[in-house]
Order: C-alpha cells, then sequence, then structure tokens
C-alpha cells in the first residue's frame, strides 16, 4: 500500500532550544517495494518513521497509507498506532520477556480478536516463514539476538500488515549475522510482497536491501532513487560522499561534449557525466569512486583522463589496498589491487572512463 | 496513559501535600501561639525552645549517638562484606540472610530483647554473669549511650551493609593487585587503597544512618529515657507527652532543627552517590575478585560473623518468647521453666486495646501498602517515563520525604488533622504513613520501570493493542516483582511503625508498637513479649503469603490466557 507524505514538521525541543527533527518532508513511499530512509544518526529518519507507525505526533502535514489519512494536522486527524495496522521491528526488537514465542507471535491477533483456532495456524504457518517451528514454547528469554529478530519479524508480519516498518533491527547483530540476515530478509520481503519501510545508518545494508532509497539529512530529504542511480549518478555532493567512498575535485565547466562535460581542475582537464546539465562556465565537481580507478605503474597512456602521480600511502585493509595518490597538490583516493606492484613514494598512472564519473553542481 | 499531560500536576499536588504541607505547618506552628491556630505570630516558642538548659545536653548526646551509631554500622558493614565479597568464608549464604531478617524484627522488639537482657537490676544476661562470676554490679549497663550506640548500630547494619556490599563487589581489584605488586603487604593495601576508594561509599552509609538515627525513636525511648539520656526525638516527645501541657509550638520549634539538619544531610547523600560513580571505578571486563585466602583464621572469623547473625535474628526473638511464657523476668533456671505458662498470651488476646491495636496495624499495613503502591506506581512511571521538567519537581519532592523523621513531620502533620475531621483516626496515621515512607515504595517500583524499555510498551501498541491492554498485559505483568517487593517492604514498615504513630495515635487509633511502648513503660514484660511475637508472626505472614502471591502470579500469567 502507497504511503503519502505531505509537509510533515516536527519539532522538539530539548534543554530550552528547539530542534527541528523534520523540515517540511513530502515523500511517496511506493507500494510493495522495499523503501529505506537512510542517513546520519540524528537526520530524523526514526523519528520519520515513528511518525507513520504513529507514536510520534508531528506539529503539521498529513500522511496517508493507502486511501486512509492516518495523520492530518489541518483536519485535526490522529489515527493512534493500534488503529492503523501496520507492523514493525524495533531495535532492541521489544520481544516481551515474560511471555513465550508462541504468546509474543500470538499477540497482534489476540488484539484483533481472530479466533483461536486461526491463531494457532498462522502463528505456526510465520514461525514456518522464519525458520522457527518447533519453538512455539521457548520462553523469549532464551533466544538467541538471530532468534529473537525472527520472533520480532514473525509478529511484525503475522496479522498480515499494510505495510511493516523496521527500526535498524540488524544494529544488534554481529557483523557475520548481520549479512546472513540482511539476504534473508531480502528473500523473505520479496516473496511477501509488502510495502516495507527500512529505516538504517548502513549504506550497505541499504543498498543491499532496498527497491528505493531516500537519503536524509538534517530533517530533511536529499534524494529519493533506486540504490544504484543513487551510487552512480547522484545529483548531491552530500549523498554521493555519504553513499561510499568517493574522490570530489572541484573545478570549471568549460565545454559540453554530447552526454559529457568537460571539467577544467586542478590536475587538468577530466571529462564526466553531465546528469544535471551544469552550463559552460558554472563551478562543479567531478565525482569519481575508488573503484573505478585504474592503476599501472609500466607503460604510458596517452587520452582522456589519464594522470600521473606518486604514491602517497598504501594502507593494507585485506582484499586489496587502500592507496592514496598525489597530483600536485590534490590527493586521489583508491583501491589498489594486489596486483598492481605499487610502492609507497614510487610512481604511478591513474585513469578512469568517462562513464565512471560524473558532475555535480558545486 | 492518556492523560500524561494531566498525571504529573495530579502527582505533584498530591505527593507535594504528602511532603510540602506537613513541613509547612511545623514551620506555621512553631511561631503560633496556640494549639490548632495560627493566629498571633510569635517568636516566643524558639526563644524557649532554645533557651533551655537541658538542649546543650541534648544536642551533644545526639551528636555522639547518630556518629556512634553510624561508625559502628559502618564498621559492621565493611567487615561482613569485605569478608562476603574478598575472602573464602565458608557459609556465605548467611550474609544475604543478615542484610533481610533484621528488617522484618520491629526495632521497638529488638531494642527491647536488649533492655531484658542487659538492664543493670534483672537483665538476665548481667544477673547470669553476677552469679557466674560473683559479681557486685550488673556487668554492662545497657541505659548508657555505649548501650544505645550499640543497639542503634546494630539495627542500622542492614542499611549500611546494602550501601557498603554493591561498591565492594564493584571494586576493581587491579587497584589492589597493583599495590601488592608496589611490596604493600594486605594490612597496608587495605588501609592505603581498598578503604579511600570506597570512601564514597563508606560516607554515604555514615549520612544515611545519621539520618536515620536522627529519626529514630525505639532506641532513645526503651533504652536512652529509662537511663535519663535525652537526645532530639525523645526531647520532643518529653515537650510533647509529659508535664502540664503538651506544647506543641515549642516541640516544632525543636523539631525544625532536626529537619533542617535530616534535609541537609539527605541531600548531601544524594550528592555523594550521585557522583560516586567518578569514584568506585566499575571495571568494564568481567572478572572474579581476587579471593583472599584466609588459613587459619577462617573459623574464628566465621564464628564472628555467626555471633552478629545470632545476636541479630535469633536471639531478639528467643528472649521475647521465653519472656513472654514467665509472670516476671528471671534467669533461665529449673524454677522458671517450672513457672512457665501461657498466661500473658491470653492476657493479651483479652485486653481491648492490644486487640484494638492489632486490627488497626493489619489493617494500616495491607491498606496503606496498598494505597502507597499505587501512588509509587504513577510517581515512578512518571519520574521514569515521562522525564520533563515537572517530572523532576517530583522526583525531588518524592524525594525529601527520606530525610523526614518521622516524629517531626508527624507533629506538622499534627497542626493540620486538628482542624479536620481526620484527626485521632487511623486515616490520619496512614496519611502520615504514606507521606514519611514513600520513598520506599517508589525506589522498588522506579527501578522495575527502568527495566522496561520503551520499545516494549510501543511495540505492543503498533500491534494493535489498546493502552489498557498494553498496560494490563505487558506492564503490569513486567511490574510485578517491583509492585511486590515495595508492598511488602511498605506493609512491614506499617504494620511496626513507631515514631509518627507515637505522635498521630489517640485513643481508637492505638497501634501495635506505640501499645508495645505503653507496656514497656508499664514495665508490662510478659504481656509486651507476647504481643511483639505475635506481631513478628502477622508481619512474617504477610511478607510470605505476599511473596507467594508474587510467585504464583507471574508463573501463572505466561503460559495461560
Amino acid at each position: 500500500m502507497e504511503i503519502r507524505i505531505k509537509g510533515l514538521t516536527r519539532d522538539y525541543s530539548s534543554g530550552g532550544k528547539g530542534i527541528r527533527a523534520l523540515d517540511h518532508i513530502d515523500l511517496t513511499i511506493p507500494a510493495n517495494r522495499i523503501f529505506t530512509l537512510l542517513g546520519p544518526s540524528g537526520c530524523g529518519k526514526t523519528t520519520l518513521l515513528r511518525c507513520i507507525v504513529g507514536l510520534e505526533s508531528p506539529d503539521s502535514g498529513e500522511i496517508a497509507i493507502g486511501d486512509d489519512v492516518v495523520f492530518s494536522r489541518e483536519r485535526n486527524i490522529f489515527v493512534p498506532p493500534e488503529k492503523r495496522g501496520l507492523g514493525m521491528v524495533f531495535q532492541t526488537y521489544a520481544i516481551w520477556p515474560h511471555m513465550t514465542v508462541f504468546d509474543n507471535v500470538a499477540y497482534p491477533l489476540k488484539s484483533r480478536k481472530v479466533p483461536m483456532e486461526e491463531i494457532r495456524t498462522r502463528v505456526a504457518r510465520f514461525l514456518d516463514f522464519v525458520q522457527l517451528t518447533g519453538f512455539e514454547n521457548r520462553p523469549s528469554t532464551k533466544l538467541s539476538g538471530g532468534q529473537q529478530q525472527r520472533v520480532a519479524l514473525a509478529r511484525a508480519l503475522v496479522a498480515e500488515p499494510k505495510v511493516i516498518l523496521f527500526d535498524e533491527p540488524l544494529s544488534n547483530l554481529d557483523a557475520k549475522l548481520r549479512e546472513e540476515t540482511r539476504k534473508e530478509l531480502r528473500s523473505f520481503l520479496t516473496r511477501l510482497k509488502i510495502t516495507a519501510v527500512y529505516v538504517t545508518h548502513d549504506r550497505v545494508e541499504a543498498l543491499a536491501l532496498s527497491d528505493r532509497i531516500a537519503v536524509m539529512r538534517a530533517g530533511g530529504i536529499i534524494e529519493v532513487g533506486d540504490p544504484k542511480k543513487i551510487y552512480f549518478r547522484s545529483d548531491s555532493r552530500f549523498v554521493a560522499d555519504f553513499i561510499g567512498r568517493a574522490n570530489l575535485i572541484k573545478g570549471k565547466v568549460v565545454a559540453l561534449e554530447g552526454a559529457h562535460g568537460i571539467i577544467d581542475t586542478d590536475i587538468g582537464a577530466i571529462a564526466g557525466l553531465n546528469n544535471q546539465n551544469i552550463a559552460p562556465g558554472r563551478n562543479a565537481m567531478l565525482c569519481v569512486r575508488p573503484e573505478f580507478i585504474r592503476l599501472t605503474t609500466s607503460g604510458v597512456t596517452e587520452g582522456r583522463n589519464v594522470f600521473r602521480g606518486k604514491v602517497e600511502t598504501l594502507l593494507f585493509i585485506g582484499e586489496a589496498y587502500e592507496g592514496e595518490i598525489r597530483i600536485g597538490d590534490t590527493r586521489i583516493t583508491t583501491t589498489v589491487p594486489p596486483t598492481v606492484d605499487a610502492v609507497e613514494g614510487g610512481d604511478i598512472q591513474i585513469s578512469f572512463d568517462a562513464d565512471h564519473c560524473f558532475l555535480l553542481p558545486a | 496513559m492518556g492523560n500524561k499531560s494531566a498525571l504529573t500536576p495530579i502527582l505533584i499536588v498530591i505527593v507535594g501535600f504528602l511532603t510540602i504541607s506537613p513541613v509547612l505547618m511545623l514551620i506555621f506552628g512553631s511561631f503560633s501561639e496556640g494549639f490548632g491556630t495560627f493566629s498571633g505570630f510569635t517568636l516566643s516558642k524558639y526563644v524557649e525552645a532554645y533557651t533551655d538548659p537541658e538542649l546543650s545536653a541534648v544536642l551533644l548526646n545526639t551528636l555522639v549517638f547518630t556518629l556512634g551509631s553510624a561508625a559502628v554500622a559502618t564498621a559492621l558493614a565493611l567487615f561482613l562484606s569485605y569478608m562476603y565479597t574478598r575472602t573464602n568464608i565458608p557459609f556465605k549464604f548467611f550474609f544475604g540472610v543478615i542484610s533481610i531478617i533484621p528488617m522484618m524484627i520491629p526495632h521497638i522488639l529488638f531494642s527491647i530483647s536488649w533492655v531484658l537482657l542487659l538492664n543493670p537490676s534483672n537483665g538476665i544476661l548481667n544477673r547470669y554473669l553476677m552469679e557466674l562470676f560473683e559479681l557486685k554490679k550488673a556487668f554492662f549497663d545497657i541505659y548508657s549511650l555505649p548501650g544505645m550506640i550499640l543497639v542503634e548500630g546494630l539495627l542500622d547494619l542492614p542499611v549500611s551493609y546494602l550501601i557498603i556490599a554493591p561498591a565492594m563487589s564493584a571494586f576493581d581489584v587491579s587497584l589492589e593487585e597493583s599495590s601488592r605488586v608496589c611490596g604493600a603487604g594486605t594490612l597496608r593495601t587495605f588501609t592505603r587503597v581498598t578503604l579511600p576508594v570506597l570512601r564514597p561509599a563508606i560516607l554515604a552509609s555514615v549520612i544515611l544512618v545519621v539520618v536515620r538515627c536522627l529519626a529514630s525513636f525505639s532506641v532513645p525511648s526503651v533504652i536512652g529515657m529509662p537511663g535519663r539520656i535525652y537526645v532530639l526525638a525523645t526531647h520532643i516527645y518529653r515537650i510533647i507527652s509529659t508535664g502540664f501541657s503538651a506544647d506543641y509550638g515549642k516541640a516544632a520549634a525543636v523539631g525544625m532543627s532536626a529537619l533542617a539538619a535530616a534535609i541537609l544531610l539527605i541531600y548531601l547523600y544524594r550528592y555523594l552517590t550521585s557522583e560516586s560513580d567518578r569514584y568506585v571505578t566499575i571495571s568494564s571486563r568481567g572478572f572474579k575478585p581476587a579471593i583472599i585466602d584466609l588459613k587459619g583464621s577462617k573459623y574464628p572469623l566465621l564464628g564472628f560473623v555467626g555471633l552478629i547473625s545470632f545476636v541479630l535474628i535469633v536471639l531478639p526473638v528467643l528472649v521475647l518468647f521465653y519472656t513472654s511464657m514467665l509472670p516476671y523476668v528471671m534467669v533461665p533456671s529449673a524454677k522458671a521453666f517450672s513457672l512457665m505458662s501461657w498466661r500473658n498470651w491470653l492476657e493479651v488476646l483479652e485486653d481491648p486495646i492490644s486487640l484494638l491495636a492489632l486490627k488497626n496495624s493489619v489493617m494500616l499495613g495491607l491498606v496503606g501498602a496498598t494505597l502507597g503502591v499505587i501512588l509509587s506506581i504513577f510517581v515512578s512511571y512518571v519520574i521514569v517515563k515521562v522525564r520533563t521538567r515537572a517530572a523532576g519537581v517530583l522526583e525531588s519532592l518524592s524525594f525529601l520525604s527520606f530525610s523526614f523523621p518521622g516524629m517531626v513531620i508527624g507533629i506538622g502533620f499534627m497542626w493540620f488533622f486538628v482542624r479536620t475531621p481526620l484527626y485521632a483516626t487511623i486515616w490520619a496515621l496512614l496519611i502520615g504513613y504514606i507521606a514519611v515512607y514513600l520513598p520506599y515504595g517508589i525506589r522498588p517500583l522506579s527501578s522495575a520501570f527502568v527495566q522496561i524499555h520503551s520499545h516494549l510498551e510501543e511495540s505492543s501498541k503498533v500491534c494493535g493493542a489498546s493502552s489498557f491492554t498494553t498496560m494490563r498485559r505487558i506492564v503490569i505483568p513486567l511490574l510485578i516483582p517491583g509492585i511486590l517487593s515495595g508492598w511488602i517492604l511498605m506493609a512491614s514498615i506499617f504494620m511496626r511503625e513507631l515514631t509518627v504513630s507515637v505522635v498521630l495515635s489517640r485513643p481508637g487509633s492505638e497501634v501495635l508498637a506505640v501499645q508495645i511502648l505503653r507496656f514497656s513503660e508499664d514495665g508490662l514484660w510478659g504481656r509486651l513479649s507476647a504481643l511483639g511475637i505475635i506481631m513478628i508472626l502477622i508481619s512474617s505472614a504477610l511478607v510470605t503469603a505476599a511473596s507467594f502471591l508474587g510467585k504464583t502470579l507471574a508463573k501463572g500469567r505466561s503460559p495461560a490466557e
């Protein structure tokens, strides 16, 4: 079910001064997709999620889920969370310690006065779905972190909600379990064809899990798009920098060549995709990601987007080196594969395709 | 919790009435001419109270009594918690018992059992030792300052232990280990490293015991007054209960300084305990503290611990039971055993005033604790979960009564009650009890609330449960342990309450502790002991029943429904 948010604002006061947690948010969350709110801590993503679910009441604006307006300051509508028919997985999982696994999962159905017979079959079905069959009578305090997470998921899904919301559900798991759970969650949600809103500050999680991502900062939404668009063709310098490691080189657009723009920088002219049609004469910034930079220590190639520099530092990080290349006064971060025989202080040549970098307004 | 906005102001009004109004009444009272009126502003009560030639002796006695008891209680607590956390002394389960059980024996009965043992004329232990060593004089006169300090120190040992023991077990042993590596021996390490690091806990314990001694009435009345050793509490009691006419104005004027001292100390205590994190180092890595092998001194030390437990728990009950069976106090002998009968018990059970006191105390325990816990649930909820500035005000207000000397607050309430129909009813006692002992309900409940993460409630709402269902199925079941310990604590305090009651109790609203005090003033030791044992039995039965009920409730909740 689609969620439409219009002009949503939420103010807090803490220690005498006001903080605007959400600043006139307009957003449409498409139906039956995994939608992620991504941003650094304090950007308002959790507040937005809590407004959608009804645990917080915004100061102005409107929220509609499907055809139902669940919040409108103007029309004085506030549907309490228990009447919104949503499911949510909390960061702490919020598994009730005084209940068994069965009682936890059955709770939403009991609240909705579903007959006991049906409760049994549906709880069994969803416990099977999250691979916890046989755990019904286990006290919930005797579960591992991963199992608690699955109980929380089963509980959020069991009443077949219109929308399921996730508040950083993987942040309490260790790194290995997090990766596995991420994959599992993606396949669960894709099979269910349900609208999911997912909050995280982890860019890898967002890229791996989502159909669409909204990047937030300081109470506002900066950019919305599918993961590849956000990563490869971002419209915003903040997003480009936040979503992955990026080299940002300042300069001025001097010419246009089809889809590409030529930007004059400290290290010379660079060609890159000009998605935003920045006109010649304007200041701009070129963004190139480390993994797209090719390196070679032997031979000299002539052509576009080829530069020579010195290896400043090489940091061994396991699967590769993280290298810092210095060209004049400009430092470029690269991923150096172990096959390249670079040494610190040595000469090196870098190159990248014009289709693998892009221009941003400065 | 729909009306969050209305809840906080309502609670501030209720708690404010309970804590601020008796203080205000006390202040007004100390400046008024007569009792029950506020007309005629006068300073004469202060002049009279503070030019009293006996006051300086009273103040000196109070100082020695409170500091002495604090020193005894804290030193014993240090010893016991060191033995418990840091040595290989056998039978460690003793220590938990030592810290809990004395709370069940009413202070007045504990004090009286020591009078029965060590009074100079016919104290059982004194007579026995005199016969054994053919002494001319009593071995030890309990009616003295050292006697008072000894008994009060033992009574406050549990309080002290509950402060020192957690600090001792949170102690980072590497601090001691590095001292040992630097060449210091066990004793030197203890005095140079262990004690200084524990200083905040030790100070907190001393302050809290001093505040409790200021409020204490059992020991000063049962042991101090027969020896003509008056402290502030008994000095005030003397002003309102003896002589030609009770002078509540003068009592209020004296009470003001006790109250001021207690409030000052209790806020110092709060400051120290909130800052204590800076001093007591709690190591993040999991460790088992290094256990010191006591070797040969193991059993002598165990004997000492055993003696303390015997003196604290078994002896008082034993002495009371023994005395309750005899027509008069005598050393155990064949003759004594031949004279034993249930006469005192039968007399008490036929005494209308004792029966009324029994009924009133049980009523106050059950109803008072229930009301007190209900109030505590709401106050703790606001303090822990709402956390607005108004909630902070509420917290400070409720903490204030932690300092209240019961008798002084009782006098403050007198001014209020005398103008209402509540005067001389047990409802007056009920209000006074809740005002003075509210923190004992709030403390277990707020720690229970702290453990309920807000996500647990929110997730219930998202699951479609109403606020009421969330309360019934999530919050209350998780609160049960806190509710229960708050209720047990309040019920057992109310059943044996003396200091507030001694002021507010009137004919018709007698309670157990006051009736026991009357018996002791009249020297009716046999009946006193019988009534005392009945009192201990009832409160133990109550505590057992309540904890049993709690266990079945906690168990029955989850699988059923």
